[in-house]
């Protein structure tokens, strides 16, 4: 049987989230030029958590996060990737924790920033781990697209700037379980960079 | 079709020179083959005709049906009719593959594609490929194995429909069941439109016991050194590149 996860989305009213967890979830943050600061507590046993965070930023601004794998046996992959519009400072503070007391634990980060001018974007993936028996990956990536994926793109025939939406729409929208018409706003504004 | 004159290339923003006044004309409906050892710049020349950044032509003309590529973007070439199977197709995460299909065909033909005719023909060229169906809506490439890179580089080629093919290596990653499906259908392709030219980027002759060549040329030190039929690429296999050395002697 396959199990169901909790599906959240951050309604980006509030700038600081906490989230006690005891069953799987999904969260979806798409967020447009705000900073935010979010903790999450894996507090049982055996759950996983998958966060999109997505966000296009036209100004400085920050986002914080960091999960507490609280129990033994917890998951978490955080996916966090920014599109830095303008010359400004994007920052991403990433913790991920794991204490003494938790066995097993799988804790994962990827974390982009794209910039399109010369933004001053810059990213701390922190694994804090105090425990042996576990595994922990973290990436973080700042720059513009590749140019070796705008080659592929478009040596198909697709001109440079509808390849870059591509790519932008495919970074910004990662994940395909997402319910479009509740992020509208954020698809919108990929039609507007 | 597509001629090459005196071509000379070398690695952008370098002094490593690559091509070195390379001449090749391939006319419509011809199959070449080009075999060389490595760091020759076989996979340079595909990807200079295609307009790969990294590469820079500082002598020579390449022109396809009389027209100089030179100066066309690499999506306007694409528009000409030339198809680049890569080597290494790049992964894109979080584009799918039948979006990326679909745009690229509505690119080329300057008009919207039938969703309803893309679906059946996606379908239908999936299952000559042996490709499970389910990867149209895959990101592109990501978590493909080498074999099914290489099927959907022919998938694409099956329905963006090029004039001229250049195939950079495509049995590196292919085991022989799945070279034989893929040789297939590019034969299949060309006996569909018999005025397609084919090159053929190549290691080894075991691709040409599938797609025959007319001709197959030995590019050695950035240049087309030998020229035969398929005889010489047999000969190579026997005996290796060093007959190239023993005939500049």
């Amino acid at each position: 049987m396959v199990k169901m996860s909790n599906v959240i989305y951050i309604d980006g009213l509030k700038d600081n989230y906490v989230f006690d967890l005891d069953e799987d979830t999904v969260i979806y943050h798409f967020n447009i030029n705000k900073s935010y600061k979010v903790e999450i507590n894996l507090n049982e046993e055996n759950i996983r958590l998958d966060y999109y965070y997505n966000n296009i930023n036209y100004d400085d601004n920050e986002f914080k996060i960091r999960i507490n794998h609280n129990k033994s046996n917890t998951i978490s992959y955080v996916y966090n990737h920014g599109v830095n519009i303008n010359n400004n400072k994007l920052h991403y503070w990433v913790d991920g924790f794991i204490p003494k007391s938790s066995n097993n634990c799988n804790c994962n980060q990827d974390n982009q920033i794209i910039n399109i001018h010369d933004g001053k974007s810059k990213i701390w993936p922190n694994l804090l781990v105090d425990n042996y028996d576990v595994s922990a990956n973290h990436s973080a990536y700042i720059g513009k697209f590749k140019e070796s994926l705008l080659f592929y793109l478009m040596s198909r025939g697709i001109n440079r700037h509808d390849s870059y939406k591509l790519l932008l729409e495919g970074f910004l929208l990662n994940t395909d379980s997402v319910d479009r018409e509740k992020i509208k706003d954020f698809v919108d504004e990929i039609e507007k960079i | 079709m597509l001629k090459i004159t005196n071509l000379s290339t070398r690695v952008v923003d370098s002094d490593i020179n690559i091509l070195d006044k390379l001449d090749l004309e391939i006319n419509d409906g011809e199959i070449h083959a080009i075999m060389g050892p490595n760091g020759t710049g076989k996979s340079t020349l595909a990807k200079t005709i295609m307009g790969n950044y990294q590469y820079e032509v500082i002598d020579g003309d390449i022109t396809f049906d009389g027209k100089s590529l030179l100066k066309l973007s690499v999506d306007e070439r694409a528009k000409l009719g030339i198809f680049l199977s890569m080597q290494d197709p790049t992964v894109i995460d979080g584009v799918s593959n039948s979006e990326f299909i679909r745009t690229a065909m509505n690119s080329v033909s300057g008009e919207k594609t039938n969703l309803y005719q893309f679906i059946k023909d996606m379908e239908s060229n999936m299952k000559d490929l042996k490709l499970d169906t389910n990867m149209t809506h895959r990101s592109l490439n990501k978590d493909f194995s080498g074999g099914e890179k290489k099927k959907n580089e022919i998938l694409q080629l099956k329905m963006l429909k090029p004039k001229f093919i250049i195939l950079d290596e495509l049995d590196s990653g292919l085991d022989v069941d799945s070279l034989k499906i893929v040789c297939k259908n590019i034969n299949s392709y060309i006996k569909d439109n018999p005025n397609t030219s084919v090159l053929i980027i190549t290691h080894y002759p075991r691709i040409l016991e599938y797609i025959k060549p007319k001709f197959v040329h030995i590019l050695k030190d950035g240049n087309i050194k030998m020229t035969g039929d398929i005889k010489l690429a047999h000969d190579i296999e026997k005996n290796g590149y060093e007959i190239v050395d023993g005939k500049d002697e």
